[in-house]
Parts: C-alpha cells; sequence; structure tokens
C-alpha cells in the first residue's frame, strides 16, 4: 500500500520528506496548523522552530480563548477527580462539546463520597437554545437565564449572589442561592465552546467571590483535548501556548499575528504543513499556497504538493494525550497497533533533512 | 576515550583531595591516573578549580505546576535572544530547554524537581526529559491524599501503609517522598483555612503531626535514601519559627529533611510583629543531627511563587503582582501560582536577611543545602549571586546597606564574619546532596563516579567566575565550554525501584475503579511513554 505521494504521483517516504523539507526550507513564512498526540505535537514545534513557522492548532480559535484565560486573568480550578468525590452542586456553564457530555452523565449517576449528599444538584447557565444535559431520564437541571448572553447572564448572577441591585434578575436564581447555601463543594463545568473570553471571566469573578467565605471552584473541560495537550507541550517547549511563530528565529507567542487561519487566508503564509490522523476532519485545502499533508489516508490529497499517510494516535500506536477525565496527560496503548507511522516519526523525518547545525530534540 | 583535566585546583571533599593535580576521565567515570598512559585529549586547567559537577536538590523545574505558571505569565518570558546555532530551542524563555542550558553553564549536572503530583507523574516526567544535558530526580507528594489518609484513619499497619508508599514512588518513577503542609490540602477543601502541626484533618481524624511521622517513619523503613521532605506548616506566616522549631522536634531521632527554611524563619518582634528567627532556628539545626535543611534563599526582584501548598497560595492571592493567579485543588496536594515581587523594604529585607543567617550560622555544611526554592525565593539564575554574598562579607555589607535598617536591626547578620570556602561550596552543593539522595555514583571525583566534572577559571569576582564555568563535562562528554553549551546530549531521570506489593496493586485498582470510575492504568504509564534512549537512571534503597 502506497504511503507516501509527490503530487498524485507514489514515492517512497523518504523522498516524500525531503521534498517536504525543501518545501518549507525554502518558504519565507511557513505555517504548521496540528492536531496530534503529545509526541507529534513536540515534533511538529521543533520542526516550526528548525523552519521558522508559525504554529497552531486546528482548533486554534476556540482554544486561544481557553489559554487567554490563563495567559490574562488566572482563576480557580478543580481536578475531575475531586469533582466526582466532592461536587455536590454542579452548574454547566453554557453547552460543553459532546466529548465531556460522558463526565456529565457519570456525575449524574453517581453521588459525592465525601459529602452527605446522596446525589446532586445541576443547574445550567445558558438560554432557550441550549440543548438539556444527558442527566438521564428522571432528572433536568435548572436553567439560569438572564437575557440571551451567557456573559450577562454571569454577570447577573454574580452581582445578585453578592446582594447588588440588578436591572433583570436571574431566572431561578432563588433556587441556585438555596442550593448554594447548602453545598459545600460547587463546581462550575466550562469550555470555551459557547463561552467567550468575558465570559469566562465573569465566571471567575463570581468563583473568587463564593471563596470568600466558602468553597467554589472551577472544572475546566478543554474544547479539544489534543488542543489542551498541545497548549502544555508548548509552553514547556517554548514558554508559551499556541499561537507562536519562530519566524524570528526565537519563539513568540501572539495570538493574532500567528492565527495559522488568518495567515492563510490573509495569504501571509507560503508554505502549509497541515498534520491531523483523525478522519473526520475535513482535508485542508492548497487554495494556492503550497501544501504539505500528514493525514490517514490512503490517497495523495487533492492540491497537496506532498501527501505523507500516518497513523492514528491511540489506534495505529501507542500515545500520550491529554485526558479531561483526569486533566493531566495520559498513556494509550494501540487499539489495533498497524505499520502506518505516527506522526511524530515523519515530522522527525522531514526535519532530519533541513539543514541544522544539531539534530532535532524531539 | 581517555580525557586528562590537567593542572587544576581540586576540591573534592568527599575524597579528601584538596590541591593542584590532574583529574582523568575514562569515557563516561572517573579514572585514576594510568600508569604512563597517554590521554586522547588534554584540557590545560591551570588557574582553574576543578570540582564535580553540582547538584541542586530543590528546585521546581517542571511538573504540572511550573507549566501552568509558565501558562500564566507569557509576559514574564518573553525571548529575545536570536537562536544560537547548536542548541535548538535554548532561547525559549522558561522553557525546559532553556532551563538544562542555565544550569550547565553554571556546573550543575543534576537537579531534583522536589513536588511531583503523583497524579501527574507522567506529565513531570515528559518536561523533565525536554531538559537536556542534565540528570533530573524527582519526591512524589504524599500527605493530602485521600488513601494514605483513609488508611491512618482507619489505623491501617505501618507495612500497609509502607506499601503504598512503595508502590508510589515506583509508579511514579519517585527518588523520594515529600510532605507539603500535611493535610491542610485536605483541610482546604473542607473550608479551613488555617492549619498547624497539632491541627486535625476533618473528616479522617489525623493531625498533621501524625501524617508527618507515618511517612518519616515509612520512608526510613523502606530505606529510601532521602529522608523525608517536609513542607512545614504555616508557611511564611509571622511566628513561624515555632511551628519549624516544633517540626524539628519531631524529628525524634529520625532522619527528616526540612525545605524552604528560610519561609519559616519569622519570629513576631519588633513594631510590625514580623522579624528574623533565623538564630533561634540556626541553633536548633546545630542541636539535632538527625535534621538537614536547605534555604530557600530570597533574592530581590520579580518571580512567581509555584507552590502544592494550595491553603497558603490561597492565602497569598492578594499579594499578587501583576494581579492574576491560578489555585488548583488537585487530587491530593494540588497547588497555586500566585507570582510576586520581593522589595527591598522591610518585609523582603528580613527574609534575605533570614535565608543569609541560617547559611552562616548553621556550623556544619553537610547540612545545610543551597536552594532558593526556585522560582520561589529567586530564580536559579541568582546562584551566582549568591555564592558571593556567601563567601564574602563585603559583599553582604554593600548590600545590606541599600536595605531596611530597622528589619537588619533585629537580625544578627551585620554580626556574621564567617565567609564560605571554596571547600564548604563544593561540600554544600556536591558531596551533601549526593550523600543525601543517595546518589553514590557523583557528588565527588573518586574513581568510579560518573564524570559529572565542572572546571571555573578563577576570578576575583566569584558571581562571573560561578556563574559561567570555563568546562562543564557531563557523563564525560565535554558539554560547556567558557560559558557556552556546545551541544545536547540527554540525561535521566534518576529513581528507585522499590518493588510494589502485590496486594496493594489490587487494592488502588479497587479505589480507583471505585472512587475515580477509573482503572489504575489511567494514573500509571510505561516507560517507552517518555521517548528518550535512557529515560531513567536506577538508584538503589539502603537494604533492610
Amino acid at each position: 500500500m502506497a504511503v507516501a505521494w509527490i503530487g498524485n504521483r507514489e514515492a517512497p517516504v523518504e523522498h516524500a520528506a525531503e521534498h517536504a523539507a525543501a518545501l518549507l526550507a525554502s518558504s519565507r513564512c511557513p505555517v504548521i496548523s496540528f492536531d496530534t498526540d503529545i509526541h507529534g505535537t513536540r515534533a511538529a514545534i521543533a520542526l516550526a522552530e528548525r523552519v521558522g513557522a508559525a504554529y497552531d492548532h486546528l482548533d486554534g480559535k476556540a482554544l486561544a480563548l481557553e489559554a487567554a484565560l490563563f495567559t490574562d486573568k488566572g482563576g480557580m480550578f478543580v481536578a475531575p477527580g475531586e469533582v466526582r468525590r466532592r461536587a455536590d452542586v454542579i452548574v454547566v456553564v453554557g453547552e460543553l462539546p459532546e466529548v465531556h457530555h460522558g463526565l456529565v452523565a457519570e456525575l449524574a449517576e453517581t453521588a459525592p463520597d465525601f459529602s452527605s449528599a446522596s446525589g446532586r444538584a445541576f443547574f445550567l447557565i445558558g438560554n432557550a437554545e441550549t440543548p438539556t444535559l444527558p442527566l438521564g431520564d428522571t432528572r433536568k437541571a435548572i436553567l439560569l437565564l438572564c437575557g440571551a448572553d451567557l456573559g450577562a447572564t454571569l454577570a447577573a448572577l454574580r452581582a445578585q449572589c453578592a446582594g447588588r441591585q440588578v436591572a433583570a434578575r436571574v431566572e431561578n436564581f432563588d433556587r441556585f442561592v438555596g442550593a448554594l447555601a447548602a453545598a459545600r463543594f460547587p463546581v462550575f463545568l466550562f469550555s470555551s465552546h459557547t463561552a467567550g473570553g468575558l465570559a469566562l471571566e465573569m465566571l471567575q469573578g463570581l468563583i473568587a467571590d463564593l471563596n470568600n467565605e466558602g468553597r467554589a471552584s472551577a472544572l475546566h473541560l478543554p474544547v479539544s483535548e489534543s488542543g489542551w495537550g498541545a497548549v502544555l507541550a508548548s509552553t514547556w517547549m517554548t514558554g508559551f501556548p499556541p499561537r507562536a511563530s519562530f519566524a524570528r528565529g526565537f519563539p513568540e507567542f501572539d495570538p493574532w499575528r500567528f492565527d495559522v487561519a488568518r495567515m492563510l487566508a490573509g495569504r501571509e503564509a507560503d508554505c502549509h504543513l497541515w498534520i491531523s490522523a483523525r478522519e473526520s476532519l475535513p482535508l485542508p485545502e492548497s487554495n494556492g499556497v503550497p501544501l504539505i499533508v500528514l493525514a490517514k489516508t490512503s490517497k495523495p490529497v487533492t492540491g497537496a504538493e506532498v501527501t505523507i499517510a500516518i497513523g492514528e494516535a491511540r489506534v495505529d500506536h501507542d500515545a500520550v494525550v491529554y485526558s479531561a477525565r483526569t486533566g493531566s496527560l495520559r498513556s494509550v496503548a494501540a487499539r489495533s497497533a498497524s505499520q502506518q507511522p505516527s506522526a511524530a516519526t515523519v515530522l522527525r523525518l522531514i526535519a532530519g533533512h533541513v539543514a541544522a547545525e544539531a539534530p532535532s530534540p524531539c | 576515550m581517555l580525557t586528562k583535566i590537567a593542572g587544576g585546583d581540586i576540591i573534592d571533599p568527599a575524597n579528601g583531595r584538596i590541591g593542584k593535580g590532574d583529574l582523568w576521565i575514562s569515557d563516561e567515570a572517573i579514572a585514576e591516573a594510568p600508569a604512563g598512559g597517554e590521554a586522547d585529549r588534554t584540557f590545560d586547567a591551570s588557574g582553574c578549580i576543578v570540582m564535580a559537577g553540582a547538584i541542586d536538590i530543590h528546585s521546581h523545574i517542571g511538573g504540572g505546576n511550573v507549566n501552568t505558571a509558565r501558562l500564566l505569565l507569557p509576559e514574564q518570558h518573553a525571548a529575545h535572544m536570536p537562536r544560537p546555532a547548536a542548541t535548538p530551542l535554548s532561547n525559549a524563555g522558561w522553557s525546559t530547554f532553556e532551563t538544562g542550558c542555565l544550569y550547565a553553564r553554571m556546573g550543575f549536572t543534576t537537579v531534583v524537581e522536589p513536588a511531583m503530583s503523583p497524579y501527574a507523574a507522567l506529565h513531570t516526567h515528559l518536561e523533565l526529559a525536554d531538559i537536556p544535558i542534565i540528570d533530573k530526580a524527582t519526591l512524589a507528594i504524599l500527605g493530602n491524599d485521600d488513601f494514605l489518609l483513609s488508611m491512618m484513619r482507619d489505623n491501617a499497619s505501618p507495612a500497609m501503609i509502607e506499601d503504598y508508599v512503595a508502590w508510589t514512588v515506583a509508579s511514579t518513577r519517585a527518588l523520594g517522598v515529600k510532605v507539603i503542609n500535611a493535610g491542610a490540602a485536605a483541610a482546604f477543601k473542607e473550608n479551613v483555612r488555617t492549619f498547624a502541626l497539632d491541627d486535625v484533618v476533618p473528616s479522617y481524624g489525623v493531625s498533621s503531626r501524625n501524617i508527618v511521622k507515618i511517612l518519616q517513619a515509612a520512608v526510613d523503613r523502606l530505606g529510601i535514601p532521602h529522608p523525608l521532605h517536609v513542607h512545614c506548616n504555616n508557611l511564611g506566616a509571622a511566628g513561624s519559627a515555632d511551628t519549624a522549631a516544633a517540626t524539628i522536634a519531631a524529628a525524634d531521632g529520625l532522619p527528616l529533611h526540612l525545605a524552604h527554611l528560610q519561609f519559616y524563619g519569622y519570629g513576631t518582634e519588633g513594631r510590625r510583629k514580623f522579624s528574623s528567627a533565623a538564630a533561634r532556628l540556626a541553633e536548633l539545626v546545630n542541636a539535632t543531627p538527625e535534621v538537614t535543611i536547605d534555604i530557600g534563599q530570597v533574592m530581590f526582584g520579580r518571580t512567581v511563587t509555584v507552590s502544592s501548598d494550595v491553603m497558603r497560595q490561597f492565602s497569598a492571592r492578594g499579594t499578587a503582582n501583576p494581579k492574576k493567579f491560578v489555585i488548583h485543588d488537585g487530587d491530593g496536594n494540588g497547588g497555586g501560582i500566585v507570582p510576586y515581587r520581593y522589595r527591598p523594604d522591610y518585609y523582603g529585607t528580613t527574609q534575605w536577611a533570614v535565608g543569609l543567617e541560617l547559611f552562616l550560622l548553621i556550623d556544619d555544611p553537610w547540612r545545610v543545602f543551597f536552594t532558593t526554592d526556585h522560582p520561589n525565593g529567586a530564580p536559579f539564575t541568582v546562584y551566582p549571586q549568591l555564592f558571593k554574598l556567601l563567601m564574602s562579607r563585603d559583599s553582604r555589607n554593600e548590600m545590606a546597606a541599600g536595605l531596611s535598617k530597622s528589619a537588619l536591626g533585629l537580625s544578627t547578620l551585620a554580626s556574621i564574619d564567617r565567609e564560605y570556602t571554596f571547600e564548604e561550596i563544593a561540600i554544600m552543593t556536591r558531596a551533601a546532596p549526593a550523600k543525601l539522595l543517595g546518589l553514590a555514583d557523583r557528588g565527588h571525583l573518586g574513581a568510579g563516579a560518573v564524570a559529572d566534572v565542572a572546571v571555573y577559571r578563577q576570578d576575583k569576582d566569584i558571581t562571573k567566575m560561578l556563574g559561567r564555568a570555563a568546562l562543564v563535562f557531563k557523563n564525560g562528554d565535554l558539554v560547556v565550554k567558557d560559558g557556552e553549551i556546545t551541544h545536547y546530549r540527554w540525561g535521566s531521570a534518576l529513581r528507585l525501584d522499590p518493588p510494589p506489593e502485590g496486594a496493594m496493586v489490587r487494592r488502588l485498582e479497587d479505589f480507583h475503579q471505585q472512587r475515580y470510575g477509573l482503572s489504575l492504568d489511567w494514573f500509571t504509564f510505561p516507560d517507552t511513554a517518555i521517548t528518550r534512549e535512557k529515560p531513567f537512571g536506577e538508584v538503589p534503597c539502603r537494604s533492610r
């Protein structure tokens, strides 16, 4: 089975990697976008340094919002295991990505063993369009609502909790305050899936207020698990989360300048390396910019100058990934090990063909 | 390959070798001088001091909390240098790559990350594996985890607790055990805001003192070379010297290491009820031979405090500068990240003086260890300036002249004439840490030792001399020349491997299934998850 192509012609992987390296090395503004495991991310960032590229995760827009909560504000957070064991009130902030619905259902089915409560009360901050939570047939979350905007509802909720006057009251506020008064450890579940930056900041303000007298915290359920893994790896490798660039020979962090999608749309980039083995993702289009694709594919990608087939982390090869279920990195064995190379292996191969004084560090 | 470092002033207190001579390296190890043998390469070390590579026993260089601190403060580590050609990512501000390079340039070849959350062990080791050149090690945190506290509440046998400690050390690939404000993180989750040595953790009925004593005994009985590493209660509080004194007394004949004692060296004298109590603590340490301490020296400037003492960090959140922080309620300890600026005001001066007093008033350099609790007291990059303060009374006086006179008036610092010698520096940063950690293969220049060697060109300016080593060899490989990194090599994380007991593994499997709804393998990992050629180095336990 062919595993690499230069244009539409089959080619040995080594030749395809060499061609990809030549394209990257000869470009003036290369960009890399990826959605891969930790070792793939490390190898992509090491390659970005070598060729002076900007890099971003494929879910970069939503991840940039979540990273900004940390880079700009900080806050109070809790580990998922502690939520399961301790949270007696769960407040879901907006709509959560589907990947986290299993955790919500699990929280609905279990009771906190550190609490005398026999179950958990569920609230949902949202609007009429916000989907109901997967709590089973017999339970329903109490909707906290104040207008259509999530940030406005959180602001009103915070103001009312602090005893301040508000122009419009939050629906079901009294039930919320009653639950808080009885709670020992309320937890707010959030992601940037539907919550914007100001909403997340307001949420942290509310949690800070609640901690003046009692305890409360927030569980971060990232919009993309591989994306949050990339945030962690990028931060330890360069000091910065994505969106970063090595265009000037050293890492720079700028969530607007190094938004790879924007750079491609604005024709700033002159070479694009796209990396993902997720078959559910649409493959990229060239749009006139030389394109190198690392994907789980059995045929060349239309418009790509180089296509190299890679295996999927956790399926074709062992992997280290971020797990929102544990809130940390996890080692996962391959479900169905194959000969397909990992993204990290192919990226190291490409890096090996870019002239440098030292071997790639990842 | 046979390497000769010729004509240097060799300072090797562990082997009693002090004076001019040659040092031979055969491949990766220190060797005896070969009879009539010719070196494959010779380095002229005349005018230089030759010591073993330095060992830092307490520096927060990697793991979840450290990385969160990086994420919180992108503005404080924006890189500004062009990339050195041969050292990938080494100018990435406050990154793993920069960490290895900066340590190696100062002649440090082994560094211990002292606060690894067991559930974040894989993350921690992945970061450490991206720190080039130096060897690393970790201490696993216990003492706020539900499994241990529940066993204590249920009067589990010492053997069962030892099995759990052994499993934790083995599965997290740690070199020892640390307890951080024992019981306080668990209490904080129950909305307790202060916690002292004899306070009791709600729901468990065990005191902080019980936890420390149980862990101290387990570590000792398991033959873990490094004594229990204790971060005491009440860090940073006025009057915390009483807590430290009580913890020293609690050692009770068994080895105990107290971390960053400076942060507990505070009395309640003076108008501000905050004063140096360093002389009192130094006297207690001098009189308690089973206790070792490291300092956690404060130096002035901007830094970030990174600690798994989540209760303390929560209470310090109002001092954040800039005004942002992260507080994390984790499984077990969690942690807090609070950026901070040490100013040369009354409080900053007191802290600065307390650290120096402890360094200078504790008599035995084998029991006091050189740390700034990086980055809590100051970044490790200030080490050369700190060496200068320890080795020169005039330098101390010169710096003190610009600081708070009222703070110094309540300190003994001005009356201390002691100046550290190079031999004492070599003990404190090489021989003693190796002994404390059970690393028989390093910290000295005897035949058979790992060839970790630092060569410093003699200079009246200690900061310059010890800040940029003339030569550094890691495992016999020249990695620093004239203060510059020549190339990367990849060190290992040093670990103990006490055999886990089968019944404990099954018990932990049940616990994780029942309490977290997950099997134990969500929290463990194979060595192959770290993609380095030799990710771990083995260190034996003491025979029991």
